[in-house]
């Protein structure tokens, strides 16, 4: 009786967001449409991969200085290239081996810039493992989680090589 | 009055140096005299330091062109309010402001601590003023805010046009106050370390300043992107721009360090964890004036570059050493006997949101920095955008909204598989419900499925917290539903604030991945009468009205917006202004905000004729809950921070001990008190 009561809030709360949903997503709907109906990249899509060079950091297609010398001009002969039938990658490339590799907005994905893309999950991973180490420490000398007895909650998701390694490393160090 | 500016300034360094040398005497020798005096001396500099800073508003105010500064930084024509904002419109004034503050937020700490952490408070001090001592070393030698010119100009450069608008009045001070206060725990945790009292005192005696904190930093950041909205003209709030990134860093980090403490008041657990938050926080403030001075990395916010990157990069290398090597040396002291039972506990899920913050803190400063790394390594330069900011923070995003969910509904210590299901049954429920409405609405994006479907779990956690409190009253007191919210928020403001801090956080990204996956965009050159759709709306232009004053120049096109069965919804007004002393253009947007969507209409550019202009207009879905989540955050903190009789009482019991010392302290020192 108890548990089913409980519910009663959340299916109200459902209702809600069913209402707004309701209101919201034929706006949503019509945009992604557009969005996925285009065969060929749009001005912005492309330009938002180049950085303008006037100085103002933003990308060519965020750059609304009316003057720029570098972002209008690039956007207008973006259109024709994009008339022409080229590809995003295409015409990024172009303006690549045109200004250097500072015209992109993001690092590629090659070499030393290998390091931009991987370094912050790296650290995530080796952050996540330190913390998985001390923890299990912790858990060690828990007196209510002894070793030997089962824990109120088996922790299913956590991967068995990676508690046998674990387990291994907390005896050397023992 | 520049001399006395001047005078002022460097009675203040002067004040400064007495109150460390007076602090460190009287808490080593047990001098209370001495401690009385030091505090003294921060009240002083806090005075001087005032009077430096109104001498530079008044000079402003009176258009003292006699000094470089206001010569700089305004004219004659500068609308008065603008003259107020422009002392941190520069960098000497904007130092001036950070000084100001920390010498108050400093005498404010000296105020709440003269009769209590006796053994910790003199070193805080100490550390506070080591901290104004070096930015009051800037103001007096090298970068001077009184320098005089040689010949008086009879006008001035003017303020930068970007400058003139009202959120850039409030978004600095905002986030200066969030960073300068982000020292005072700062200061007490060094304090804690160097005496070696090392219990939570230093976070209890300290809590509502790292609230305050993370408060401002919220408001600065979120005024931030406000002005990027209105002001930049591209239709979006955060390009992941390095200033950008150096304010959003401290914010994470003081987000991961509120969560973090709690698990150190409650079981004595993450010492060493939580001195190097708070220790973090507070470089990273000095990493975001260096990144903004150095010019180091380029950005759009840098209005002003100078010289002084090294002299922060310096003071940044020692505050980190220096607080660096006191933790390795307290950290056999540090490490406490720690207890963890299951990873499905409150405390895991806060060590895990300890993790994806960290995480995103890494990686916003990885890539704010890689540049500069790649010019060193390869000598190439290259850009971090936003590109790469978004499809690398993206992902984290999503595992700490979820973590968002988790973390109020599971218990400290351990929690079974049955209490599991009966809390999460039901969030989750209305997570999966809101993901297939959203598919069956056209929406394919997994991103978009994903964070709509976490937003509702979150939002049904926060839901089931609410309602099992407000029923625990109901039943046990026979409250109303009504009396029995007000009652449950009231007696457990921290909690309950917290969780509308949630219901913010995550109203708040509903509004960034809506504002950022669907925003359509046209560009159109129209003559007068001539109209255009985006969406569901016609725009019409009526045409063009100019304005010139002494201070700017103005041609505002009236833009009439239609809905789709023809109807009249309003008119608006986008702008080209151009201002006369600084010779730059700006533009000034016209948005029409409702709940579902914006409509962003820029004037581009006019024809020479004035019959044909040009708009870029932009259609933003749902970026209105962007803001209404921030509001939701300041009214959660709000609540977070409403003074709370239990909790002061518990602060009392902590502080009993120390508070009967201190008072005997103060008596032999001032017997007639402060």
């Amino acid at each position: 009786m108890r548990s089913q009561f409980a519910f009663a809030p959340s299916l109200r709360f459902a209702f809600i967001v069913v209402a707004l949903f309701v209101l919201v997503s034929p706006e949503l709907k019509n945009v992604s449409r557009e969005t996925f109906a285009k065969e060929t990249p749009t001005n912005a899509e492309v330009s938002e991969g180049l950085t303008c060079q006037c100085g103002c950091g933003l990308t060519v297609a965020n750059c609304n200085m009316p003057t720029c010398g570098f972002s209008v001009p690039l956007r207008a002969e973006m259109d024709g290239m994009i008339r022409k039938g080229m590809s995003r990658a295409q015409i990024i490339a172009f303006y690549r081996h045109k200004y250097g590799e500072k015209v992109l907005s993001s690092p590629t994905t090659e070499g030393f810039n290998l390091l931009a893309w991987t370094m912050p999950f790296i650290a995530l991973v080796l952050g996540g493992g330190l913390m998985v180490l001390v923890v299990g420490r912790w858990r060690s000398n828990s007196p209510s989680a002894p070793s030997g007895s089962k824990p109120a909650v088996e922790p299913s998701s956590f991967d068995p090589e990676l508690r046998r390694r674990l387990e291994n490393e907390l005896k050397e160090r023992r | 009055m520049p001399e006395l500016g001047n005078l002022a300034l460097a009675i203040a360094l002067i004040l400064a140096v007495y109150s460390i040398v007076a602090n460190i005497y009287g808490a080593r020798r047990n001098a209370p005299d001495f401690v009385v005096s030091a505090r003294h001396a921060i009240w002083s500099m806090c005075a001087m330091v005032t009077i430096a800073v109104v001498v530079l508003w008044v000079a402003l105010l009176r258009s003292d062109f006699s000094l470089e500064y206001v010569a700089t930084y305004s004219s004659t024509t500068l609308p008065t309010a603008y003259k107020i904002t422009a002392l941190w419109a520069g960098q000497q004034g904007s130092l001036m402001l950070w000084t100001w503050l920390l010498a108050i937020f400093t005498s404010v700490a000296a105020f709440q601590n003269r009769r209590r952490n006796p053994d910790t408070a003199p070193y805080a001090l100490a550390v506070l003023a080591g901290v104004a001592i070096f930015f009051l070393l800037m103001l007096n030698f090298v970068t001077r805010p009184f320098d005089l010119l040689a010949t008086i100009p009879a006008e001035g450069s003017d303020l930068n046009p970007l400058l003139q608008n009202y959120w850039m009045a409030i978004h600095p001070p905002s986030l200066y106050i969030g960073y300068v206060s982000a020292s005072v725990p700062f200061a007490f945790g060094a304090a804690a370390l160097i005496t070696g009292k090392l219990d939570d005192g230093w976070i209890r005696s300290t809590r509502r300043w790292a609230i305050f904190s993370w408060f401002f930093l919220t408001l600065g950041n979120l005024f931030g992107a406000r002005w990027a909205y209105e002001v930049l003209g591209w239709g979006g709030y955060w390009a992941w721009d390095p200033v950008e990134n150096a304010a959003f860093m401290p914010w994470l980090v003081m987000t991961a360090y509120l969560h973090s403490v709690m698990i150190q008041e409650r079981k004595d657990m993450l010492k060493i964890w939580n001195l190097s938050l708070i220790g973090l926080a507070f470089e990273l403030t000095l990493f975001g004036t260096f990144i903004t001075r150095s010019g180091v990395i380029s950005s759009v916010h840098s209005f002003t570059q100078s010289g002084l990157g090294p002299y922060f990069l310096s003071f940044l290398a020692a505050v980190t050493l220096a607080y660096t090597a006191l933790l390795i040396y307290r950290s056999k002291q540090l490490r406490s006997p720690a207890e963890f039972e299951s990873y499905l506990s409150r405390e895991a899920a806060f060590l895990f949101n300890n993790l994806i913050l960290v995480g995103i803190t890494f990686a916003v400063f990885w890539g704010t920095v890689f540049p500069v790394l790649s010019e060193a390594v390869r000598g190439v330069k290259i850009t971090v955008g936003p590109p790469f900011f978004n499809r690398v923070i993206a992902p984290l995003a999503l595992g700490l909204v979820f973590l968002t969910g988790i973390g109020p509904l599971i218990a400290w210590r351990r929690t079974t598989t049955d209490n599991l299901v009966r809390s999460f049954a039901a969030p989750v429920a209305i997570g999966v419900v809101t993901g297939i409405i959203a598919a069956a609405a056209g929406l394919r994006q997994w991103y978009v499925l994903t964070a709509l479907s976490l937003a509702a779990f979150v939002m049904g956690t926060v839901l089931v917290e609410f309602r099992r409190g407000m029923n625990a009253r109901r039943h046990m007191l026979a409250e109303p539903p009504a009396k029995a919210l007000v009652n449950l928020v009231a007696k457990n403001n921290r909690r309950y604030g917290g969780y509308v801090i949630h219901v913010g956080v995550v109203v708040a990204f509903i509004g960034i991945v809506g504002s950022s996956f669907f925003r359509t965009e046209v560009k159109k050159s129209v003559h007068a009468g001539d109209s255009f759709t985006i969406g569901s709306y016609t725009l019409r232009f009526l045409g063009l009205s100019e304005v010139d004053t002494p201070h700017l120049a103005s041609a505002t096109a009236r833009v009439e917006v239609l809905s789709a069965d023809g109807r009249e919804i309003t008119v608006m007004s986008p702008a080209k202004l151009f201002f006369i002393r600084a010779q730059q253009p700006a533009t000034e947007v016209a948005i029409r905000s409702t709940p579902l969507s914006d409509l962003y209409v820029v004037l581009a550019g006019i024809d020479d004729s004035g019959q044909t202009a040009t708009f870029e207009v932009f259609l933003t879905p749902l970026v209105f809950w962007l803001w209404a989540g921030g509001l939701l955050m300041v009214l959660g903190t709000v609540i977070v921070m409403w003074p709370n009789v239990r909790e002061r009482a518990a602060i009392a019991t902590v502080l009993s001990r120390s508070s009967t010392a201190a008072r005997e302290l103060n008596d032999v020192a001032a017997p007639g008190g402060d």
